[in-house]
């Protein structure tokens, strides 16, 4: 095979299998001087003084941050974003975390200097110099702890460490509907703090013009509105003057939204020392001091009549912030939660309560779904426990109250209106892909070999995000060379918008999609959209692409009418080019688009008559999807094996195939570490984390879940221009679930009581020596 | 200190501090930023680079380890235009997505595969056990193993 002639995957792909991508930490400019980070190694303490002396004295070392600096250069907290009102109609507690720790420190890893120097080794050997003099505070770093009567509070503002007390949905419908039920089943579930952790780590490299009193930031991004958008807030610099470049990102799963406090920090620094700045996290700072993710608890209590009809359900949420408020955070806990409370099921009367919780831990933001896989998770493990507990087949139960298909457009109890879906049609198409009729021999098998055979399903529905955005814009520039730039804000951490977005103005235009080049930022800065995130990007700025194309066409058409000399609407568009006759075998005079545009003069500017924008409004949709999983336990060791592994999505009109697959791949296996490793511990006493790095955090490994077969039951939506639901977060929508409740009714038949995730051997050896001794 | 080593076939000397890493020579002296840095603690395998034709994670050797030997990066594997096997089997598999992790995933397949030229799943889990990726699930992964196995056997039986 001659392997010159490869043609990739994806546009990406040829860069990055050669190891020419260009991410943060790449990047370099001469004179660049390297930053290093001091960081509380308390839980809670007052901050009595910051002695530098030894460290300004330190080889290499030219200047050395702290908050007097921040103040002094006018710089303001880190984002908190918008607030989430209470059950009073008041708006929460908020406490934002200072770019570096003034008179306390809440958390280990808060941020409280930064010393830079002509190297990255002798910044970090002189932040080994800077003494910090601490008075220790009690610490409460769990929920539990921090809600106790008499608790340290670790914020004077917030009595009781509440932030919240949110509610959503009919609290007297629920009693009601409660007080007439036949059976209820009542289950807590904690979905526990997890680190985000994307491969490549956080890094920023910042250059400052003084000439033109303009910052360049090099730092990874969903999207550069958000990024900047932030980073103005801090340091109070337009956003003009704010150059956001991230050209390649690591991953990033909700964690790069915005700026934390050392890419403001390097702005400052960069100004004030003339140079640029770089700065690049260590794996053990991205667990300490990085936004975790998840960290909920979710109690349900759900009511069935004699039937077996689902009645209502009532949650307590708690969601523990961490020290500070962040951006996104307040709606993880409550929004993100309450909107599809009630799943895929035709519920009555929903109910939700929830509190916001600090404590003294790193701030909570989005990991992957950011609530939306949670309560996915605590719907379909509640609805499997009350099958469990009231002797009805989990399917025939799910059968009985999905919201059936002549129900859509269908408003929820709590007001949410879900557009289209097929959940019975779904759920059907996966248990026979799972041979659902067959599990119970392989049950039998698996258990003549002694082990214990679990099956488990996940009908999973979220609402993706609606964006923050008015709209979505996407611009086209016709360059020198032939081809077409299109311009967007919303930036790929892995999702292959280059791909994506380029095949979509490519099937618009009928044109090879060689010929489209997608970039994710904007040298002219002016065009609003929404990043990356709530699993949207594409149908959002894929849709407006969608629409750049038929703009592209119609400035078009009349261009080529004169260059055809003939009337516009007499025009044909065949095969990427404007022809007089109607057939491929009989064109008449044609001219192809890009042999159109190659003929079109420039203005004195360089703009070509074709530049043009595309623009969509696009909505939350609700991707949903049926994931079954079938495990084994082997009860001598606490060993699992995942033996099969089977999604049915509903992600409406699917445009890549092969993105959307790794998409779901992705996601499930982000859900199986969650469910079988994954789990951020601080210890109790100390406030100290006990996971600070991959040897103490089991990331999901090779193997983990072998084989995940895939099938789709679209339903196109028609609230965007293509159909497209999002895939991004159901993976994980559907794995937690489907995977804990095929280990929990393998548990259950051995008589374990429901049990948290993580299920990793020794926690599930130890629950079933606990039932067998 | 002093070194002479070969990377991609170019024979070098220069001079580091005695504590520099592998990897830190790699990406900053001689500006070989396809070799990637994920974790301080070895766990994460985004380092991964071929000293004298075995992997090993260059964030877990001294600079100085590697005086007089051969080390081959991701920027070195391609023979000019045309991609190594493994590499055009990670993108026809679609085993990347965000791509941080691939360098290291594709130096550690292809020395895998050095070892097992017709691996089974559980040698490929083996050989894989130290690099971490968080977006693509490893199942694409896995089946860009083994189909850079097959290409490659089969250019081993055209040559033979």
């Amino acid at each position: 095979m001659n392997t010159a002639t490869f043609t990739p995957s994806r546009v990406e792909d040829l860069r990055l299998v050669t190891g020419r991508g260009r991410y943060t930490a790449d990047w370099n400019l001469p004179g660049q001087l390297h930053a290093h980070m001091v960081r509380s190694d308390r839980a809670h303490a007052l901050v009595r003084g910051i002695d530098t002396s030894a460290a300004k004295a330190s080889p290499g070392v030219v200047a050395i941050l702290t908050a007097d600096d921040v103040k002094a250069a006018g710089y303001t907290d880190i984002p908190t974003g918008a607030p989430v009102k209470t059950a009073d109609g008041s708006m929460q507690v908020k406490c934002a975390m200072p770019v570096l720790a003034t008179d306390r420190v809440r958390f280990v890893g808060q941020p409280i200097a930064m010393v830079i120097a002509e190297s990255a080794r002798a910044a970090q050997d002189a932040a080994e110099q800077i003494m910090v003099d601490y008075e220790d505070l009690v610490s409460v770093t769990s929920m539990d702890a921090a809600r106790r009567p008499g608790a340290p509070e670790l914020h004077g503002v917030a009595a009781g460490n509440l932030s919240a007390v949110a509610i959503a949905g009919d609290e007297a419908a629920v009693a009601a509907a409660f007080a007439r039920a036949t059976m209820t089943t009542t289950l807590s579930m904690d979905s526990q703090r997890l680190a985000v952790a994307p491969m490549e780590l956080r890094a920023c490299l910042v250059d400052y013009d003084a000439s033109a009193d303009r910052y360049t930031v090099y730092t990874p991004t969903q999207g550069m509105l958000g990024m900047r958008g932030s980073l103005s807030q801090i340091s109070g610099v337009t956003g003009d003057k704010i150059q956001v470049i991230a050209e390649d990102v690591g991953g990033s799963f909700g964690l790069r939204g915005g700026s934390a406090s050392e890419q403001a920090l390097l702005m400052l620094a960069a100004r004030r020392l003339g140079k640029p700045v770089k700065w690049v996290s260590s794996r053990s700072e991205h667990f300490t001091s990085e936004w975790h993710g998840r960290a909920l608890r979710l109690i349900g209590h759900i009511a069935l009549d004699a039937q077996h009809n689902i009645l209502a359900i009532r949650w307590e949420h708690q969601a523990d912030l961490g020290a500070y408020t962040c951006y996104f955070q307040a709606f993880i806990g409550t929004r993100n939660l309450s909107v599809t409370m009630g799943g895929v099921y035709r519920i009555p009367a929903l109910f939700a309560r929830q509190e916001l919780i600090f404590t003294n831990t790193a701030p909570v933001s989005a990991y992957r779904g950011a609530g939306r896989p949670d309560i996915a998770y605590a719907i379909e493990r509640l609805i499997d426990q009350a099958a469990a507990e009231h002797g009805i087949d989990p399917v025939e139960l799910r059968r009985r109250n999905f919201i059936p298909n002549d129900a859509f457009p269908y408003t929820t109890a709590n007001g949410t209106v879900y557009d289209s879906g097929d959940f019975d049609g779904t759920m059907s198409k996966a248990l026979v892909m799972a041979d659902y009729a067959g599990f119970a021999a392989r049950r039998d098998e698996a258990a003549r070999r002694g082990k214990l055979r679990g099956i488990g399903f996940g009908c999973y529905l979220e609402a993706s995000g609606a964006g923050g955005a008015p709209k979505d814009v996407v611009r086209a520039k016709f360059a020198a060379d032939g081809r077409i730039d299109v311009f967007g804000v919303t930036g790929s951490s892995g999702q292959g918008h280059e791909t994506s977005f380029a095949q979509i103005v490519a099937d618009g235009l009928g044109v090879s999609p060689a010929a489209i080049r997608y970039r994710a930022s904007d040298p002219s800065q002016e065009l609003v959209g929404n990043g990356t995130g709530g699993s949207r990007s594409l149908y959002g700025a894929g849709s407006a692409c969608k629409m750049l194309a038929a703009r592209i066409l119609e400035l078009a058409r009349a261009a080529a009418a004169r260059a055809l000399d003939a009337a516009p609407e007499s025009l044909q568009y065949v095969d990427g080019g404007f022809q007089t006759g109607s057939a491929t075998s009989d064109p008449g005079k044609r001219i192809g688009l890009l042999e159109l545009a190659g003929k079109l003069a420039r203005s004195a500017d360089g703009a070509h008559p074709l530049d043009c924008e595309g623009e969509a409004v696009s909505g939350a949709t609700f991707p949903n999807g049926c994931h079954v999983a079938e495990v084994e336990i082997d009860p001598q060791t606490g060993v699992t094996e995942v033996i099969a592994y089977n999604a049915v999505d509903d992600l409406g009109t699917v445009i890549s195939p092969q993105l959307v697959q790794g998409q779901v791949h992705g996601g499930v296996l982000q859900g199986a570490g969650q469910v079988f490793g994954e789990q951020i511990i601080y210890d109790d006493d100390t406030g100290q984390l006990l996971t600070g790095s991959f040897m103490d955090y089991p990331m999901p490994r090779v193997g983990w879940v072998p084989n995940i077969r895939n099938d789709y039951n679209p339903v196109p939506t028609t609230l965007n221009a293509l159909g497209a639901k999002g895939v991004g977060e159901s993976g994980c929508s559907g794995s937690l679930p489907a995977l804990v409740n095929a280990m929990s009714a393998a548990l259950r038949s051995r008589g374990v009581p429901p049990m948290n995730m993580p299920f990793t051997p020794a926690r599930v050896w130890e629950a079933l020596s606990e039932r067998a001794g | 200190m002093n070194l002479e080593l070969t990377v991609n076939g170019k024979t070098q000397s220069m001079q580091c501090e005695d504590r520099t890493l592998l990897v830190d020579l790699l990406r900053e002296q001689i500006g070989l930023t396809g070799t990637h840095v994920g974790c301080d603690t070895s766990q994460c395998g985004c380092c991964t680079v071929h000293l004298d034709g075995q992997a090993v994670k260059s964030c877990t050797v001294l600079a100085a380890q590697a005086d007089g030997s051969s080390i081959t990066t991701i920027e070195g594997l391609a023979h000019g235009d045309a991609l190594h096997p493994v590499q055009q089997a990670f993108s026809a598999c679609h085993g990347l997505q965000c791509g941080y992790c691939t360098p290291g995933m594709i130096m550690a397949s292809t020395d895998l595969l050095r070892r097992h030229p017709d691996p089974t799943d559980e040698q490929i889990r083996e050989g894989l056990a130290g690099n971490l990726c968080r977006c693509t699930g490893y199942v694409n992964i896995v089946a860009a193993v083994k189909q850079a196995a097959s290409l490659m056997r089969a250019a081993g039986s055209q040559s033979a």
